[in-house]
Order: structure tokens, then C-alpha cells, then sequence
């Protein structure tokens, strides 16, 4: 009888891997209830969904569950934690070189992937090189095109093996022919490679170093026969564990932070808000480097504070200089506060007129158009620097 | 896939609606488990909005009394006319939701006629595909007397709705579950709630482990930022190509496995919907394999009512033109479709008339055979997406060229592509089959899954916004 019900206790016992499911289950939904809540996610740069509110109309509609939903995934316990095991798996155990669209290169080095192939960006680069050229052709003398490689081009022998790179080399030789004719080009890649630094890009970000924009003002003052800034008459302060843009999108599992160094300059700098074309009114006055976002993720937006559409900045120097960018311009932007005494920067994704006007305006003697190779050849607001003036 | 579905493969599945609609079934009495259960896919349905749930009511409410209706008549012309109103009825809404905007395209096409599309059908409701035929089914079988009318109407919506099928299928029959259906205080055990949990996580990590990372391999060749088919060198177009095979595959079939294992963990014990496809040695075999409770469906309520093989070859290849023809435009809207259903309707009567025989005395080249048409058919079967048009596909496949070399993708791809080709195979169930014996392996096997499931489930959703500020 007694073993009868043994038997029987025995029988109805719970089985393990049914436990493990039910516990796992269950547990990490509790816990996700009980997970405090974030307004923003650094990793990723972007605020997060909150729970939406209740109403009858949205729930019918299904908007409520839509959010909702994107509130769940967006809020679930240990979610950063979770996307870096899965990137984790992804090189480990499937040995993937590529995680989130970055190229897993040795050495603790990571690339956009720019694969050969994608027509539209042809098709944008013709844009943004007749623009250009057309823009420099009315301003003999005064224009100087910088753009810089990518890492990749630099670092070839970095990236995993017989990975499809579009032909960076060729295009940028196209590139500095055209616009050549109008205005004079600086072409980094000779000095980039004679210099046998490491460190002239970022590993775990999209961006050059202080160093390799250094090396390119450099070019700079060559060409235009200015006295360089003397980085040893300034005092150094050093950034470290410095996770860029590429360790946030890959989440590399073996990742080791960049550091880097800037200048703590007096020069003020001015950012203004655009009320109409070349029209200007002053937001905010700070220095040219925003020590609070060296605290954060994006260490890189400390310079010149990010990405503005317009600011102005006062230099040591004499003369005046229109810096037309993107934000490999904003660690580089610094040094020339040694050479002019007013040097203007413009965005175009936040600026959206022509240039003419601004430069007669506010009397720009000289003009330095600096881009990344990966954003000349596919920003749509390149095009805004040829814009006809509306005014008169 | 409708949009805002509430897909099993999300956070918000997985960790409130699914959690929630198990714990509450199960703690629920016997007797109100079936409206529970209604109540849920209820909810699952309206996840997107209501504004379909008109026409699932329509529908149910046809199938149920036409159910009864066909029980009760005696045998004669108003039977067969119940049976043929319901029937045009699920048919037509079919017909009416998916493949209105395609005739309207087509009828522009040819006659150049401006008639404008119906913009509400750009959503379909959900799982129109799928419930529709199970009603069908369902009729057909109570007229045939293969199975007895559903009395509950709770229970009745409870077999047309239930959840777990919604999305995908499979297209379980009525008959198939009425048992478990009408004996709801007997059904839950702890040996089917086992197998189902263990069924559902196998089947997760087939769809968010291998489909979903081998499906960026034909992603990069054909995607918006890939390196675009036409450049792609003949093996990296092979490498595409089967990368997208093994993505339909363990998408599909991973899928169907989290259904039924959702389904028994409720007591339902739903037929597999694959079995290892890619395993074939024939056409024949292969769609034996693969999807089915459709090629069932098919075989049941279309070639065997339209005579099947008795009625001599010809008539039999007409059947099956008709099948596949309706194959083939079930799987979409789209001409692309109808080719791949005919596509296979030549295959399979090329078999059937002579080659059958000479693929039963082969070893290794009827597998070779089978595959190869299997692919190529996917390739027919994907042609109306943008970046992978038949002319240029079949071109890249076969015409020798220069073009991007598949080293790299191959290098990238390696474990995945042989992990994915494994588990095409009976290795991994043999695997289980022996873990199933230890339980300390068992539970490690399984936890392990979970773990790496959440994980990628998670990191699916992560959107970098990196590049507006470039």
C-alpha cells in the first residue's frame, strides 16, 4: 500500500526541464516588473519607451498595444546585458566577424562596413561633388576641400580578410580630381601612411582621433603657410575609457576602450540660433569643449559641443575662416584658434540655406570644407553650400 | 504577416501575454478552460485593433451553424447546398481580403483600366490564410461524417481562434483536436506540458537563432545597403540563395513548432508540420516533408473531391494542375507564386509518369536532385521581392561571371551555414533523444536554449540611432 503511494508521489513529480522553463519563465517576467525603468539608453543613444497611457480608443485601434509592446522590449531587465551576449555568441561560437553593421577587424579594430555596391550613394556623391566644385569655382583662391579616408582605407590590412570594401581609394582619387580644378584639395593619405601611427582613428568609434585631425591641420597650415598650434605650449587633459559609437553598435565582447587627449582652450565659443537666412541670434556662450558629455557615452560630443548648425568662435589669430563640416571638423576646429582670430562653423544638417549670403554677411575671408569620405559620399545636405541666396 | 502582430518572437510575448494566458489556464476550472482559451485568442487576435474582428465573427458564426445545419439535414441537394454557401462564404472572404488588390492590378494591367486598390486590404486581418481553411476543413469533414458538428459554440471558437495557430498555422483539422478539445479536465498533464515547453524553445531558437542570423547572408546580397545580386560572382549567388533555403526553412518550420508546442502545453496534440524537408530524395517526398497540414488540406478537400487518381491519368493530371495552381497562389498574391506552384505541378507529374522509379534505386544524387529543384524553386518563390528578379537570379546562378567573390561571406557565414545544414538532418533529435534520457542534460540543453533565445530576441530589437549624428 505504502509503496503504492511512493510510486504514485513519485510519478507526479515535477520534471526538471519542466521546472527550469516554468521558473525561468516566470521568474524573468516578475523580475521585468519589478525592473526599475529608464528614461534614455546610453548604448544605444536614444530615449526609451515608457509605459503609454490608457484609453479605450487606443486599445481598439491596437496603437496602445503597439506601445506597449515597444515599452516591454525597450524596458526588459538586463537588456543591455542581453544584447552583448548575443553579439558574445555571434563571434564566439559563430566565429562572425560583423555584428550591427561594423566590421570586427584585428587588433581590437572596428569599421563601418562599406561594401561595394550601393548605387544610391554614387548617385549622391555626383551631387555633392558638383556642388562643391561649382561653390569653390565662385570663390577663387579662398576654398580648401579636407576630406578624410576612412579607417579602413588607412588600416586595410586591419580588416577581416576578403571583406567586399567598395573601392575607397579610387573614388577618393576621383573625388580630389574634380573638386581639384576649383579649389585646392588636401589629400591626407600620403601623410596618414608615412606617419606609421596607430592611433590616428578610433577603434571602437566612427571618428578620427585628436591625433590624425591634428595631422591633418598640420596639411592645413602647410598649404596655407601658417604657424601650426604648438600642442606642447597647451595643457593636455586626458579622456579615458572611451567606448565609441562602434563599440555601441557591434558590442564587441573583447573590446578595449580608446583614450584621448584635448586642449582646455579660453577661447569662447558662441552658438547661435538661425532665424532666417544669415540671420543670427546668439543661444549659448561656453568653451570649446563641453566637459559634461565627456561623463556619457558620447564622449566625441564634447567637442565643440556636438553638432550645431551654426557657432562662431574666437581665435588668437588674425583673419577670419568659414569651417563647413561634419563632426570630424569638431576635434579638429580647436587648432585653428591659433591661426584666426574668428572662425565660423557650419553644419548643414542643422543650417538649411545657402552659404554666399553668410559669407558675405560676416565677411569670411577664408573657406576649409572638411568631411569624412563615408558622409561626403552620402550626406543629402552637402548639396545646401551651391543653394542660391533668397535674399534681395 | 499582418502588421503589430503579436508575434511569439517578442519580449512582449514571451514575457507578459504568454506567461499571463498559461497561468491563467491552468489555474482555471476544467470546465471554463475552452472560453478561456476563446477569450485569450480573443485578445491575441485584437492586438492589432478590432477592426477585422466583424468578419472572424461572420465567419465562425457560418462555419458553426452551417455545421450543425449539414449534421441535421438529411442527405440530398439543401445538404450540399449548405455545404457549398458556408464553403464560398470562408472562401470568399479569402479571396475577397487577399487577393482583391492583385486582380484589380491585374485587370489594370491588361485591359489598362485606372480602378483604384482598396487600401484597407494592405493589412490583412490576420491569419485569414490559415482560419479559413480550417473552417472549411471542418465542414467538409461533418458533411463527409468523418467528423461530428461542433454543439458549443465556445468550443467552436475556441478550435477556429485558438492562439497558438493564429499566425502561421498549421492548419490543424477539427477532428484532429475535438477529442482533447471536449475532454478539457483531462488533457492538461504534466508529461504534454513537458514536451510542449521543450517543443516551443526548440522552436524559438530555430527562428530567432538560425533563420533570423542566416537570413542576413541573402540580406547582404539583396538588401537595401547589400552589395546588390547583380554583383554578386556565381558561388556567392549559390551562397545567397541557400542561405535564403535554410532561413524559409527553419523560419517556417521553427514557428510551427513554438505553435504546436503552445498547443500541447494546453493539452492539444497537434500533427508536426514538418519533418525534416531538406532530408527528400524526391519532389514526391519533399512535399511530404514540408508544410504539412497545407499539402494535407489540399490533398483532402481539393484532389481527392475532384476525383484524385481514380479517375484515370489524364483527370489525374488536371487534379493536380488544380492543386497546385491553388498552391501556389495561396502562398500570395503575386504571379511569382502561381509560376512556383506550376513549377511544381511539372516537377511532380514528371515524377509520377516515369522518374520516380529511377530516384528510388539512387542513393546520394535523387537528395541532389531534390535539393537543387528546391532551391531554385525558392528562388522562383522570392522573385517579386526587390533585389532578386528571376531573370537577373537565374543569370547569376548559371551564366559563369566576375563579380564579388563569396570568401568573405563564406568566412563570416561558416558555423552558421554548417550549424543550419546539421539541423536540416536527424542528428540533432538523435542528440535529444539521448539528452532526453539524462535529465541533468536534459535541463541544461534546455535552459541554455532559453538563455540564447531571450538573448537574441532582445538584441533583434536594439536600433541604433549612431548615424544621425554621424
Amino acid at each position: 500500500m505504502e509503496k503504492n503511494v511512493y510510486r504514485k508521489r513519485g510519478r507526479t513529480r515535477i520534471p526538471a526541464s519542466l521546472t527550469l522553463f516554468a521558473v525561468l519563465l516566470c521568474g524573468f517576467t516578475l523580475l521585468n516588473v519589478f525592473w526599475p525603468k529608464r528614461e534614455f539608453s546610453e548604448l544605444e543613444n536614444r530615449k526609451l519607451a515608457q509605459m503609454p497611457s490608457f484609453s479605450v480608443k487606443a486599445v481598439l485601434n491596437g496603437q496602445w498595444q503597439k506601445n506597449f509592446s515597444t515599452f516591454m522590449q525597450d524596458q526588459v531587465a538586463f537588456r543591455d546585458k542581453w544584447i552583448d551576449l548575443e553579439s558574445a555568441v555571434n563571434s564566439l561560437v559563430f566565429g562572425k566577424t560583423e555584428e550591427g553593421g561594423i566590421l570586427l577587424g584585428d587588433d581590437g579594430w572596428m569599421f563601418t562596413r562599406l561594401f561595394t555596391g550601393t548605387e544610391s550613394e554614387n548617385a549622391q556623391l555626383e551631387k555633392n561633388v558638383k556642388a562643391v566644385s561649382s561653390f569653390a569655382s565662385r570663390y577663387p583662391g579662398r576654398v580648401t576641400f579636407l576630406l578624410a579616408p576612412s579607417a579602413s582605407s588607412i588600416y586595410p590590412e586591419m580588416l577581416p580578410a576578403n571583406a567586399p570594401m567598395i573601392d575607397e581609394d579610387a573614388m577618393l582619387d576621383d573625388i580630389f580630381s574634380s573638386i581639384g580644378q576649383s579649389a585646392d584639395v588636401i589629400d591626407l593619405r600620403p601623410v596618414y601612411h608615412s606617419s606609421g601611427s596607430s592611433s590616428l582613428y578610433f577603434k571602437t568609434d566612427h571618428h578620427w582621433t585628436p591625433d590624425g585631425a591634428y595631422l591633418a591641420y598640420k596639411q592645413f597650415c602647410e598649404l596655407k603657410g601658417l604657424q601650426p598650434f604648438d600642442r606642447n605650449a597647451h595643457t593636455a587633459v586626458s579622456v579615458e575609457n572611451f567606448y565609441g559609437t562602434h563599440y555601441s553598435a557591434a558590442r564587441r565582447w573583447n573590446a578595449k576602450p580608446d583614450s584621448f587627449v584635448y586642449f582646455d582652450l579660453p577661447n569662447p565659443m558662441t552658438i547661435y540660433r538661425i532665424t532666417g537666412e544669415a540671420q543670427y541670434e546668439p543661444d549659448r556662450t561656453e568653451p570649446l569643449i563641453n566637459t559634461d558629455k565627456l561623463l556619457t557615452q558620447d564622449k566625441y560630443g564634447a567637442f565643440l559641443d556636438g553638432n550645431n548648425g551654426y557657432s562662431v568662435i574666437e581665435g588668437d589669430g588674425q583673419g577670419s575662416i568659414l569651417v563647413v563640416k561634419d563632426s570630424y571638423a569638431n576635434s579638429f576646429v580647436p587648432y585653428l584658434t591659433a591661426n584666426y582670430a574668428k572662425i565660423g562653423v557650419v553644419d548643414f544638417r542643422s543650417f538649411a540655406y545657402g552659404l554666399d549670403s553668410t559669407i558675405e554677411a560676416e565677411g569670411y575671408d577664408q573657406i576649409l570644407i572638411l568631411y569624412n569620405f563615408q558622409t561626403f559620399i552620402s550626406d543629402t545636405h552637402v548639396i545646401y553650400i551651391d543653394r542660391p541666396t533668397t535674399l534681395k | 504577416m499582418a502588421a503589430n502582430t503579436l508575434v511569439f518572437n517578442s519580449v512582449v510575448f514571451l514575457f507578459c501575454f504568454m506567461p499571463l494566458a498559461l497561468g491563467l489556464y491552468y489555474l482555471v476550472p476544467a470546465r471554463i478552460k475552452n472560453a478561456v482559451l476563446l477569450a485569450e485568442s480573443l485578445i491575441f487576435f485584437c492586438w492589432a485593433g478590432v477592426s477585422w474582428l466583424p468578419l472572424i465573427v461572420i465567419l465562425i458564426a457560418a462555419g458553426y451553424l452551417g455545421g450543425l445545419a449539414i449534421e441535421r439535414m438529411a442527405k440530398g441537394p439543401g445538404r450540399r447546398a449548405v455545404l457549398a454557401v458556408t464553403v464560398i462564404v470562408c472562401a470568399a472572404a479569402l479571396v475577397f481580403c487577399k487577393y482583391t488588390n492583385f486582380l484589380i492590378e491585374t485587370i489594370n494591367a491588361v485591359a489598362s483600366f485606372k480602378l483604384a486598390e482598396l487600401s484597407f486590404l494592405d493589412v490583412l486581418p490576420l491569419g485569414i490564410s490559415y482560419y479559413t481553411f480550417k473552417l472549411i476543413s471542418y465542414l467538409a469533414d461533418v458533411y463527409t461524417g468523418k467528423s461530428k458538428a461542433e454543439h458549443s459554440l465556445v468550443d467552436f471558437s475556441a478550435y477556429v481562434l485558438m492562439y497558438p495557430q493564429l499566425i502561421v498555422g498549421p492548419i490543424v483539422k477539427y477532428r484532429e483536436i475535438s477529442e482533447a478539445l471536449h475532454h478539457p479536465e483531462s488533457r492538461c498533464t504534466l508529461k504534454r506540458a513537458q514536451d510542449g515547453a521543450e517543443m516551443f524553445v526548440f522552436g524559438l531558437a530555430k527562428k530567432v537563432i538560425l533563420a533570423d542570423s542566416i537570413a542576413m547572408l541573402w540580406q547582404d546580397i539583396i538588401g537595401t545597403d547589400g552589395i546588390g545580386l547583380a554583383q554578386a560572382s556565381l558561388p556567392l549567388a549559390w551562397l545567397g540563395i541557400i542561405a535564403y533555403s535554410f532561413q524559409l526553412y527553419f523560419d517556417f518550420s521553427g514557428y510551427s513548432e513554438m505553435s504546436n508546442g503552445l498547443s500541447l502545453m494546453m493539452g492539444f496534440e497537434c500533427p508536426a508540420n514538418f519533418n525534416l524537408p531538406y532530408t527528400s530524395s524526391s519532389i514526391t517526398e519533399f512535399w511530404r516533408r514540408w508544410h504539412i497540414s497545407l499539402s494535407g488540406w489540399f490533398r483532402d478537400y481539393v484532389y481527392i473531391p475532384l476525383g484524385g487518381n481514380r479517375r484515370g491519368a489524364a483527370r489525374q493530371i488536371l487534379n493536380m494542375l488544380a492543386v497546385w495552381a491553388l498552391t501556389g497562389i495561396w502562398h500570395g498574391a503575386n504571379w511569382n507564386f502561381i509560376c512556383w506552384g506550376l513549377y511544381y505541378f511539372v516537377l511532380l507529374v514528371i515524377e509520377k509518369t516515369f522518374l520516380l522509379k529511377y530516384l528510388k534505386k539512387g542513393r546520394v544524387w535523387p537528395h541532389i536532385y531534390t535539393l537543387f529543384f528546391v532551391v531554385i524553386g525558392w528562388g522562383l518563390f522570392t522573385c517579386n521581392m526587390p533585389g532578386a528578379p528571376l531573370g537577373l537570379l537565374l543569370h547569376q546562378l548559371f551564366i559563369p561571371h566576375g563579380g564579388v567573390s563569396c570568401l568573405y561571406f563564406l568566412r563570416n557565414y561558416a558555423v552558421l551555414l554548417v550549424l543550419c545544414a546539421v539541423c536540416s538532418t536527424p542528428i540533432p533529435g538523435r542528440i535529444w533523444n539521448w539528452c532526453k534520457r539524462h535529465t541533468p542534460a536534459r535541463a541544461a540543453v534546455l535552459g541554455a536554449s532559453m538563455i540564447l533565445c531571450v538573448a537574441y530576441v532582445i538584441a533583434a530589437t536594439g536600433s541604433t540611432a549612431l548615424y544621425a549624428n554621424f
